[in-house]
């Protein structure tokens, strides 16, 4: 490593991610909702709240100025919340799924509906929270005016789904037992995915050029945000795991969220399904499943050319996503 | 008594204490037999057995205490009041082994991988004569990038991977549960909260949560019913 390279890696090792001005509006535990300060006037009647996954922080949606899909968001004049789960630890061990759609989720939406008084509102799943998306506008189609679901599993079975072929094998009962299950045995997993390129080659990409300061300060946001890895609440990890890596359930059927069936042909809203093209994680494929999953007669599926991190922090998906978003809005 | 009675193979330092106890009482029986049981002998005898057999209280104590007693052979069999503690170390030992054995399954196949992606990667070399300049060096590196993940790739989802790597996760698993159970006794030996006291409390006061979220529309439905009842009744 040249003396300039270890300077400028040295020198942005405190860099924050995170931008935009929030407010904290609710919470319920360990989770927060918050909502972010309008930066273009008035910000649109109908709110947009922004469903992260539990893997991973939120943070990633707003992580530096010029990469920030919430501040694009904002550009645009949408009203933007934002859910934060929290850092699970020993005592969320027995929370479901149960838990965090009817009780969590339900509890944000319900606080936003009553604030801004209206009757529904626009959501954004993103990964995970684009599962959580789905099984919440099924159980509540009245309380969802419009979904966005980007880089979404949905058909857990794709040929290409190495997560899903590991996962299906897995004793979960045995890994989880009773306790939470490690968010850094999770990150391996995922690093062991591509093992070479995502432990190996990106540092070496460093060692290319000259070190860029903006270059450098991005790549450290992004490698804090990878390794802030919260463990995952053990029961509704198991239920998850079971329930869509294993079973499949979107596809087969059978979920049931709280005693109550969810069943995605109840969907009858407008979508826009937004999928990354070079997705190692979530394979296009089994998010396209989703347009034949549904109902909706307003259904728009946007494949663009980026991996499943780029769709919220590349270059490109600043100048993609937002915009995409914001007319499909728009136009509802 | 038999000669080499105890519980493990001849000469094992680790066996049933009484199985030891008794070939040193059959030694030291055949030592007063033929010494002529006159009264030294006789003393002799009585100090010796003193001393062997002193230990027998403390070693009951010891089944009520969890000091964890000296690694058992895996298939000794687990005898007096040490023989949980015994089994709970054997099943330790029994699921590190295991966890073992999966890794190495998974090096195996690891190392598979890698020999196959150098392969690729020499063949793509010798094709390619050109200077190593630092950009030639950093293209040869991604060259062998992309020949290790396509190899990997190929190994990942392969059926034997999955099953490896099924089983690493199975035996860490089973490995953290034992120890777990190891320890647990400790913590109830010195009167601190033990993990399975925290999940049956835990799960206690996740009970009254539910109840108490579930009182207000049971109160609300109750409410609706009665104003149900009353308009009924001015109807009638």
């Amino acid at each position: 490593m040249s003396a300039a390279l270890y300077a400028a890696l040295s020198a942005a090792r405190h860099c924050a991610p995170g931008c935009s001005e929030k407010d904290e509006v609710w919470r319920s535990g360990k989770l927060r909702l918050y909502r972010y300060r309008s930066i273009s006037g008035l910000p649109s009647a109908v709110p947009l709240l922004i469903v992260y996954a539990l893997v991973n922080r939120p943070y990633m949606m707003d992580l530096e100025p010029e990469r920030s899909l919430i501040r694009g968001l904002l550009s645009r004049g949408l009203d933007v919340y934002l859910v934060d789960w929290g850092y699970p630890d020993g005592a969320d061990r027995f929370t479901s799924l149960e838990d965090y759609l009817e009780g969590q989720l339900a509890g944000c939406v319900e606080e936003i509906l009553k604030a801004r008084g209206v009757a529904a509102l626009n959501l954004l799943g993103v990964c995970q929270g684009g599962v959580f998306s789905l099984c919440f506008a099924a159980l509540h189609p009245e309380r969802v005016r419009n979904l966005i679901t980007m880089v979404t599993p949905v058909d857990f079975h794709t040929s290409a789904d190495l997560l899903s072929k590991w996962a299906r094998k897995i004793d979960v009962e045995a890994w989880v037992g009773q306790a939470n299950v490690s968010g850094d045995v999770l990150n391996q997993l995922f690093l062991a995915l591509m093992p070479f390129r995502l432990s190996h080659q990106k540092y070496v990409d460093l060692l290319r050029g000259e070190p860029d300061r903006a270059r450098i300060e991005n790549f450290m946001r992004v490698e804090r945000w990878i390794y802030d890895s919260p463990d995952q609440a053990g029961a509704a990890f198991r239920e998850f795991v079971v329930w869509f890596y294993q079973q499949n359930r979107f596809v087969r059927g059978g979920l049931e969220i709280g005693g109550r069936g969810v069943d995605l042909r109840n969907l009858e809203l407008p979508i826009l399904n937004l999928i990354g093209a070079r997705d190692h994680l979530v394979p296009p494929a089994s998010s396209a499943a989703l347009r034949g999953l549904v109902r909706s007669s307003d259904f728009t599926t946007l494949e663009l050319d980026l991996g499943h991190i780029g769709m919220y922090v590349s270059a490109r998906a600043q100048r993609q996503v937002p915009a995409a978003i914001g007319e499909w809005l728009a136009a509802r | 008594m038999a000669e080499g009675s105890s519980t493990g193979p001849p000469g094992t330092p680790t066996g049933f204490a009484p199985f030891i106890d008794a070939e040193r009482f059959a030694a030291a029986a055949r030592a007063f037999h033929q010494g002529g049981q006159d009264s030294q002998t006789a003393a002799a005898f009585g100090d010796f057995l003193r001393d062997q057999f002193g230990g027998v209280l403390d070693r009951m104590w010891e089944g009520s205490a969890p000091g964890r007693p000296a690694p058992p052979a895996p298939d000794a069999p687990a005898l007096g009041p040490t023989r949980e503690q015994q089994e709970r170390w054997q099943r330790v030992a029994a699921a590190w082994q295991r966890l073992q054995e999966a890794q190495r399954r998974l090096q195996r196949l690891w190392s598979d991988a890698l020999a196959e992606a150098a392969r690729a990667f020499v063949s793509r070399m010798s094709s390619a004569a050109a200077p190593l300049t630092p950009e030639a060096l950093h293209g040869l590196y991604d060259a062998w990038v992309d020949c290790a993940e396509e190899a990997y790739a190929r190994m990942a989802h392969g059926e034997a991977f999955g099953t490896a790597l099924a089983e690493t996760v199975k035996a860490a698993s089973d490995w953290r549960d034992e120890s777990a159970a190891s320890i647990e006794p400790w913590a109830k030996w010195l009167d601190w909260p033990t993990r399975n006291e925290i999940n049956s409390l835990s799960m206690r006061v996740r009970a009254l949560e539910q109840q108490t979220a579930a009182r207000p529309a049971a109160k609300k439905r109750t409410t609706a019913a009665k104003k149900r009842a009353a308009r009924v009744r001015r109807k009638r």
